[in-house]
């Protein structure tokens, strides 16, 4: 534990008590430099938030286009026209009403309780993981993680059918168990950011517990994890997403071809087939979406944590 | 090096302890051999060892059963193929005994792992017993059952943290990544499908392919020209979207700028819909017949691209994604568009933590924005997010949705050496590896392009990990 | 008897483990009660899957069976989504799994058959050959394999012919591709095709009687690059490069043919029924359709070929109940079911007295595929054709524009389609 060392730890969890002392002084210096250039500034001021602007604009565009077609009359891609020509929430409406075709609201329902689950297992497994790789010392650990290190290397669409197979003597094909099982079962190898994350929590806070005789498990549940929100947040919303996302999978595991057994992701992924996109392509758009509030949402309100809980623990692997 | 020999140093010393358990050990310690948990149960640890014998039996029951079969059938990968015969009266096919090849595979491997397994826990198991009688003859103090599950939650919590993990991490992917790793040495391909048909092994003959070239064999063509843009890709998909993130979070966290989380919530909701969901969107934005070409006719752009000599004379729209250069370009700007949020996120959270002073420090001594941003945040920012970067490589390497779902029923190679082995200008490995299993059944190419894909990883890693990560001192951290 | 045991372990396992899959029974079907006499009624369970558009007819039509063939058994029938034209796909993934009986379109019956996923049909072929017009006809051929038959032809629509507005385009012109194409350039419009894809470049070569089939065993024999013969290879590859360039044709995928339909830049149009509905929304009562045309092939006009196209039903034979199956795939195909596919769908039937009925006539889109008919050939093709064959057409459809020597074109494309 080298003193220079200590310092960039401190430096890389936000919000320090080190880090504000000398956010004091550059609060000062900035106001002086603000006196000194003000009229100079305000041109500045209008390049830096026209910028900003434009670019914001190039990446809402595609969502804009997400949302009007979502709102259009016509059933198609609609090439001639950024702007619908005619608006009407029947998109919306069709989502609700399913045909054989789309069944959106099995869709929605399906993939929210695979989402659940398979959140709730990989992050209790990513989380489980990175504790025993970051706080605790065993023989062997250095060799896990490498070859942790290993496994990611290989492309995972490779192994895809070997899983299917071992799923499929279990029986566990064609049911949500076994996507979810899919989902979460290799999800330890994602434990890279949490450790880096609980590498940063002071070891000291750990010791004062042994200390009064505080059990490893106690310690974990107790002094570790509360401590590690940002973290639990970015694990939690990780694995949320992911069914939200996949179709690779879920084609392949959800194969009975009945519609109603699908997730979000196969169903929008088939209205676009040849044969429907012409009937369907504005009910993708608005699936894609209602998929997206939540999400956004989500993102939203956890922004701060997020971003504590990636930075956190992408600093250092 | 010292790494490579302590580890052989450490199986050397577990086997001779082992020996010495044989030779020095007691009849209990001997029993051992047999029944494993004997000793455990001579030292009154009777529950851990009825454990160990109930393992011992199961494995041993599965192994006679039903593994010793299927180790026995790997060697051939079955031999009977399947026959049916369709019965009138009962309306059922009747079907024989047949060989499913891909089962014996994959439970073949199954089996010799579990037996592996299962002989390391055995002479552990020695070792153990050894070590327990030893114990006992000192009259030391013999954990009880109640204190080893006490263990369990305090200096042993790891076993029990790392227990699901590591058993979800070998069923799921350490053991279908041997599977299909062996299918790199088989015949399965479209001729070659089981159940129906059988397969064999045909050893080196796949990595062969992949590296001759003949007029009708361009695997090895296809592989070297989809090598380079894989590389080409993910370097440019890494550090465009790197710089972008931190230019961007510079932009929106200077002081002089107003309501930084709008902004920031403005290019969240970019990435907030499902990336499947916008990129097939963009997809048909951009085609050739799509909202943006109509556009760009409208309002002359294509005409001047005409014009000037970019676009061919001919062509009435821009080829955005059917045409090699267009589409390469167009990919590496959509993965921007769809990366930069995210990096936006993290350098927000890195940036925030550059020590004040320092940047203060450059500005009073007369340093321009640029030169602090030179010399100040981008190395700052390096060294923090090193790792970060290597992994993000690799995983652009295997970055497998911007690249399919932009390019997949769009995209037609011009390039006929490579359309005669099913790859496209646009394809990355994991790409070409994923049509070659979905459209061509060849899993025997696909497997063999798996591997050499982990091989460039693995080396792009040692290569650079060591040197970003100043070989991971993590301890210097606490 | 390994297999038994294992089965009967992962049974045990599934039971303690409390976990009910809805999977399909593996390969219990080997078992050997084939000795139970007793002919009280079953119980089957069947999975069908249909194209997605068709799900509400076939929902009805299974439900009628399920009354009519009460007697038989107790049917538990469940019906899922699977695109025809990708039905191989997910059913060589695992034939264990795949729904028992199927449609699919014809050109995937080879690897099918091959890949051991169809049963051969032994429950009153003679009748099926029959109504689908004798062994000779085209969907019996479509649905064969090695001269045993192993499918129930549905459809004999799956074809492509030519559409056309006949506001622009008299019963003459269509006769000939270049007076479409200088007709289309007049009046600012655009004739349309997909050139980039073997299935529609074909129409020219074999026109011009180069060949193109598949072998025994799985490979091509492929003769586009021909340099002898009426017509040589690159005499065909130049009629389609100087089509390329016509200013009144345009090479479209069937999502621009339908956009351009829509929008009026395309009045004629080589495809099939899936992008005809379209056009007859469109054009109303202007909408026409007809056989292929003829196109300029040094100097001669060459009536243009095309794969006919059928769509079929097969039953797994990895089904537990395959005769039951078998009588279901029939029921689906039969003369009533076809003439209500043809009612509420469009689809032209393959039986013969259901596409003898004037109704069936009197559809334009039906009316020219039976006209292509004598022009067309089954689509027998190794896998091996449509990468190298969908770039050659692009080549060739963006005019040659880097000026490759045709010849040299041809001959790595044949290259490729011939590999093993």
């Amino acid at each position: 534990m080298s003193e220079n060392n200590t310092k960039t730890k401190q430096t890389a969890v936000s919000g320090t008590p080190a880090s504000n002392a000398t956010g004091q002084i550059t609060q000062e210096q900035i106001a002086r430099i603000k006196r000194m250039g003000k009229i100079k500034n305000a041109g500045g001021f209008a390049v830096r938030h026209i910028v900003l602007l434009f670019l914001a604009v190039v990446w809402l565009i595609p969502i804009a286009w997400l949302l009007l077609t979502s709102f259009s009359d016509y059933p198609g891609v609609n090439i001639s026209h950024f702007f619908p020509e005619e608006y009407s929430l029947e998109n919306y409406s069709k989502l609700f009403h399913p045909d054989t075709v789309a069944q959106f609201p099995r869709w929605f329902t399906n993939t929210l309780i695979i989402a659940i689950f398979s959140c709730i297992i990989s992050s209790l497994i990513v989380l489980m993981t990175a504790y025993a790789t970051s706080c605790m010392r065993f023989k062997g650990r250095k060799a896990l993680m490498n070859v942790s290190v290993i496994l990611n290397l290989f492309p995972g669409f490779l192994s895809m059918i070997a899983i299917y197979f071992i799923l499929k003597t279990f029986n566990l094909t064609n049911s949500h168990i076994g996507l979810i099982l899919v989902y979460s079962g290799s999800s330890a190898l994602g434990y890279l950011i949490a450790k880096g994350f609980f590498d940063t929590v002071p070891v000291a806070l750990r010791e004062a517990a042994y200390l009064e005789g505080a059990s490893e498990f106690t310690v974990f549940c107790k002094v570790v994890m509360p401590l590690s929100k940002p973290i639990i947040v970015y694990t939690v919303i990780d694995s949320f997403l992911k069914p939200w996302m996949d179709f690779i999978f879920a084609r392949l595991i959800l194969n009975s071809g009945v519609s109603k057994d699908w997730t979000v992701a196969i169903g929008l992924y088939n209205m676009l087939d040849r044969t429907l996109i012409n009937k369907y392509f504005a009910q993708f758009c608005a699936g894609g979406v209602i998929v997206a509030i939540p999400i956004s949402i989500l993102f939203v309100i956890m922004q701060k944590f997020y971003v504590e809980g990636i930075t956190g623990g992408s600093v250092k692997g | 090096m010292s790494k490579v020999k302590s580890f052989f140093k450490g199986i050397g010393s577990w086997f001779r302890e082992f020996g010495e358990a044989v030779v020095k050990g007691d009849a209990f310690t001997r029993l051992s051999l047999l029944v494993m948990g004997a000793q455990n149960i001579r030292s009154k640890q009777v529950i851990r060892g009825i454990i160990m014998t109930v393992v011992e039996i199961i494995v041993i029951l599965y192994t006679v059963l039903i593994g010793s079969g299927f180790i026995a059938d790997l060697a051939t990968l079955g031999t009977v193929e399947r026959k049916v015969e369709f019965n009138m009266n009962t309306m059922k096919n009747e079907v024989n005994d047949y060989d499913h090849s891909f089962q014996i595979l994959l439970f073949g491997i199954i089996s010799v792992i579990i037996l592996a397994a299962f002989v390391l826990f055995w002479i552990n198991n020695m070792r153990n017993a050894y070590q327990l009688q030893k114990d006992r003859e000192a009259g030391k103090h013999i954990s009880s059952f109640k204190e080893d599950m006490v263990s369990l939650i305090n200096e042993k919590f790891y076993k029990s943290l790392l227990f699901i993990p590591c058993a979800g991490v070998i069923v799921f992917t350490i053991v279908p990544l041997i599977v299909m790793i062996a299918v790199a040495f088989t015949n399965y391909d479209k001729t070659h499908l089981p159940p129906t048909q059988l397969l064999s092994w045909v050893g080196l003959d796949n990595f062969k392919n992949l590296f001759s070239n003949s007029i009708s064999l361009t695997f090895g063509y296809t592989f070297r020209k989809i090598l380079v843009w894989t590389l080409v890709w993910a370097f440019f998909a890494t550090f465009t979207t790197y710089i972008g993130g931190i230019l961007l979070s510079m932009l929106i966290n200077n002081p002089k700028t107003k309501v930084k989380k709008l902004w920031r919530t403005l290019f969240i909701i970019a990435i907030a819909v499902p990336q499947f969901v916008t990129l097939l969107l963009v997809r048909n934005f951009f085609a050739d017949s799509g909202i943006v070409n109509t556009i760009c006719s409208n309002i002359g752009l294509t005409g001047f691209l005409r014009d000037v000599g970019i676009l061919e004379a001919g062509m009435n729209y821009i080829p955005f994604l059917t045409d090699p250069v267009w589409a390469k370009v167009m990919i590496i700007l959509i993965n921007i568009w769809i990366g930069v949020p995210y990096l936006m996120l993290i350098a927000t959270g890195v940036l925030m933590n550059i020590p004040g002073e320092l940047t203060e420090a450059a500005r009073i001594d007369g340093a321009n924005k640029f030169q602090i941003f030179r010399k100040i945040t981008m190395p700052y920012m390096l060294a923090v997010t090193g790792p970060y970067l290597v992994t993000q490589f690799v995983a652009n390497i295997n970055n497998f949705n911007v690249i399919y779902l932009l390019t997949q029923d769009v995209y037609t190679t011009t390039d006929q050496a490579l359309a005669n082995s099913s790859g496209k200008e646009t394809d990355l490995l994991v790409t070409w590896l994923f049509r070659l299993t979905q459209e061509e059944y060849n899993y025997k190419m696909a497997s063999v392009i798996g591997i050499m894909v982990f091989v460039i990883c693995a080396i792009f890693t040692l290569l650079a990990f060591n040197r970003v990560t100043g070989n991971g001192k993590e301890e210097d951290f606490r | 008897m390994r297999k038994k045991l294992l089965a009967t372990l992962l049974a045990t396992t599934m039971v303690v483990g409390g976990l009910t899959g809805c999977g399909s029974g593996s390969d219990s079907g080997s078992g050997s009660d084939s000795t139970s006499e007793a002919k009280e009624k079953e119980d089957v369970t069947l999975t069908v899957w249909g194209a997605e558009e068709d799900q509400e007819v076939l929902s009805t039509m299974i439900e009628n069976f399920k009354t009519e063939y009460a007697d038989m058994a107790n049917w538990t029938i469940e019906l899922g989504a699977e695109s025809e034209s990708k039905a191989k796909d997910d059913v060589l993934n695992d034939v264990e799994a795949a729904a028992d009986v199927y449609a699919f379109a014809d050109d995937q019956l080879d690897a099918l058959v091959e890949a051991g996923a169809l049963q051969e049909v032994t429950l009153d072929t003679d009748t099926i050959i029959e109504e689908n017009g004798g062994s000779d006809s085209g969907s019996v051929q479509a649905a064969s394999y090695d001269g045993k038959l192993y499918a129930y032809p549905m459809t004999a629509d799956n074809g492509y012919f030519m559409f056309y507005n006949s506001e622009y385009f008299t019963e003459d012109d269509v006769q000939s591709l270049d007076t479409m194409m200088s007709v289309a350039a007049e009046a600012g419009k655009t004739v349309a095709m997909t050139l980039n894809e073997g299935y529609y470049l074909y129409s020219f070569f074999q026109g011009a009687g180069l060949e193109l089939y598949k072998n025994d065993d799985g490979t091509n024999t492929c003769t586009w690059n021909a340099t002898d013969g009426t017509y040589t290879g690159t005499d065909v590859a130049q009629a389609v490069v100087d089509i390329a360039k016509n200013s009144g044709f345009k090479s479209m995928a069937d999502a621009e043919i339908v956009s351009g339909i829509e929008n009026g830049e395309v009045i004629a149009a080589v495809s099939g029924t899936w992008n005809a509905e379209t056009a007859e929304l469109a054009w109303g009562d202007n909408y026409a359709a007809t056989k292929l045309p003829t196109f300029t092939c040094a100097g001669d006009q060459v009536q243009m070929s095309s794969f006919a196209g059928y769509k079929l039903i097969g039953v797994n034979p990895y089904s537990d109940y395959a005769g039951y199956a078998m009588t279901l795939a029939q029921y689906l195909t039969n003369y009533d079911n076809q003439v209500l596919r043809f009612q509420e769908r469009g689809l032209g039937p393959s039986n013969v007295e259901a596409a003898s009925s004037d109704d069936v006539q009197s559809n334009p889109a039906i009316a020219a595929l039976a006209e292509q008919a004598q022009y067309a050939t089954t689509q027998r093709v190794g896998d091996n054709f449509w990468d190298p064959s969908a770039t050659l057409g692009k080549i060739l459809a963006n005019g040659n524009k880097k000026n490759q020597d045709l010849q040299e074109m041809l001959d790595t494309a044949v290259e490729g389609i011939v590999a093993k």
